[in-house]
């Protein structure tokens, strides 16, 4: 096993001689990142569109929407940028090639997700970032250190909610092979993330707080900055969720891992 | 044609080999219109109707937008695209078939399957089990021809998106620009009576409007009167036929680029 600061030393070298090949195709780079950069617009005008009919949706106006989907982009940032491999891991099982990360002397997981680094990524949190600074102005939320702070904080924990529903949705690749219906379908859900979970009811709004929780990727943690008087006591455990989730997701990536017998070729 | 059939036979084939992709899917797009329901009955907030439609109408459309859904997206451009990357497109070409009608008729073999597996059971669904009504009318008996412009429509875009592979080799940054155009302009998102007036009409003469929102329409208006579905058909078939020659041509000028290095 190697120390923690090899393996950040080894994820830096991985990553250089990544995008310098990723470099050979500076096209796609630009075309990938308009592609991005254009779907967060495109999220926007939804936003836009609804609230040409309504005033506000369950209580929220446009800025306050705009504020958390700026949260949500940045908290999707890093399993786009970091994570982006495990879109492939079904191939990978399916092709056999998987096999190949058993023979290194590192940890399984962390050799597999360094073998790629999505650059057009780095657009969505650019935009995200700009976008969070201005709502943030428009509502007027004061910036203290402490703040400042607690953003990280949350952030933090709701890409890690982030990570871990998609890293699991892929690993269901160890069992059912063609992973993609289950990773279409934690797609579609994190798309809701960014709408107000009080609009649901009853069973959804259970199942978006507890059980697959979007909840925490913007809405919950986006309230701490918006309106502090309304946070319901469960936000506060929101680092608790993500550490607990990707410590969930971690288990099931070494149960699948050594559940794999790979194709016979 | 008997050739056609038997791509078409392969394809639906290909779709039973992965049944629990089919469970996911009806599952997905049930929770996703449970989720919409909780939206617009959100953005309803009580009142009867807004732009025209009322709650139990927009949901139809939102729906059964989503139902169609699996329907109309084809995914030609990926396959086009990974069959020029990986030089199997040589393995077509050969062939004494026409490549694009060789397409179609790949995409309507898993269309085939999708409307069996996935959106016939959403639709019993919906209705028996969600109570969701729905009007009849004379737009129900256009509606068969209004889906089969789409579907054309929807796998003239796809081609010709695909086809962007023999020039670059990033469709996936076209393609998903496609794509994302196509949701929000036609009406699968949000329906097009919640767009503002100047930007609805410029989108009702665009073909991503005939993809989604005018088969939509048919079903979710049927009773309206004939005289403002057989424009709205017009333009469906005006852009079927406008896209296929746009295809082919593109398609003839585009083989024109194609080297395989070995294989």
């Amino acid at each position: 096993m190697q120390s923690l600061r090899d393996y950040i030393r080894l994820y830096f070298i991985i990553e250089a001689q990544y995008i310098k090949a990723r470099m050979q195709y500076r096209a796609d780079f630009i075309i990938s990142s308009i592609g991005m950069f254009f779907t967060s617009l495109v999220t926007l005008s939804v936003f836009w569109v609804i609230f040409d009919s309504v005033p506000d949706l369950a209580g929220w106006t446009l800025t306050e929407m705009v504020f958390i989907y700026a949260f949500y982009m940045l908290a999707i940032s890093p399993m786009q940028i970091l994570f982006d491999h495990f879109w492939q891991l079904r191939f990978h099982i399916q092709q056999g090639t998987f096999l190949k990360y058993y023979f290194r002397p590192l940890n399984m997981m962390f050799y597999y997700t360094s073998e790629m680094f999505d650059l057009k990524g780095l657009i969505q949190l650019v935009t995200g970032l700009i976008l969070l600074i201005y709502a943030a102005s428009q509502l007027h939320v004061d910036w203290t250190l402490s703040r400042i702070a607690l953003l990280i904080m949350t952030l933090f924990s709701a890409s890690l909610v982030q990570i871990s529903m998609i890293v699991s949705a892929a690993c269901a690749a160890f069992w059912i092979i063609d992973s993609y219906p289950v990773l279409g379908l934690a797609w579609k859900l994190r798309e809701f993330s960014p709408y107000p979970m009080t609009i649901f009811d009853g069973a959804f709004r259970f199942a978006f707080t507890y059980l697959i929780p979007i909840g925490f990727v913007a809405f919950y943690p986006s309230q701490l900055f918006l309106r502090p008087n309304e946070v319901s006591s469960i936000v506060y455990f929101s680092p608790l969720i993500g550490i607990g989730l990707f410590a969930f997701t971690y288990w099931i990536w070494t149960k699948g891992v050594n559940s794999y017998t790979g194709t016979g070729s | 044609m008997r050739r056609y059939l038997a791509v078409l036979r392969g394809t639906a084939m290909v779709g039973l080999v992965y049944r629990f992709g089919y469970f996911f899917a009806i599952l997905g797009n049930l929770l996703y219109i449970g989720i919409v329901y909780f939206l617009w009955r959100s953005i309803y907030q009580g009142r009867d109707t807004l732009r025209g439609l009322t709650f139990n109408e927009t949901m139809v459309y939102i729906a059964l937008g989503s139902t169609i859904f699996f329907l109309l997206k084809t995914y030609s451009d990926w396959i086009i695209h990974f069959e020029i990357r990986e030089g199997i497109i040589a393995t077509y070409l050969i062939k004494p078939m026409d490549f694009q009608t060789y397409a179609l008729f790949a995409v309507l073999g898993s269309t085939i399957m999708n409307i069996f597996a996935i959106s016939i059971p959403t639709v019993l669904f919906m209705i028996f089990v969600l109570k969701v009504s729905f009007a009849t009318g004379i737009g129900l008996a256009l509606f068969p021809l209004s889906f089969i412009f789409a579907l054309v429509i929807s796998f003239c875009i796809d081609f010709f998106v695909g086809l962007m592979g023999f020039y670059s080799e990033s469709v996936w940054g076209i393609s998903y620009v496609k794509e994302v155009i196509l949701m929000f302009s036609s009406g699968a998102l949000i329906p097009l009576q919640f767009f503002p007036d100047g930007i609805r009409e410029i989108l009702l003469w665009l073909p991503f409007q005939a993809v989604f929102h005018t088969p939509l329409m048919m079903v979710t208006k049927p009773k309206l009167e004939l005289d403002t579905f057989i424009p709205m058909l017009g333009i469906q078939a005006f852009w079927a036929i406008a896209l296929i020659i746009l295809t082919r041509l593109f398609y003839h000028q585009a083989i024109k680029v194609l080297r395989i290095s070995g294989g």
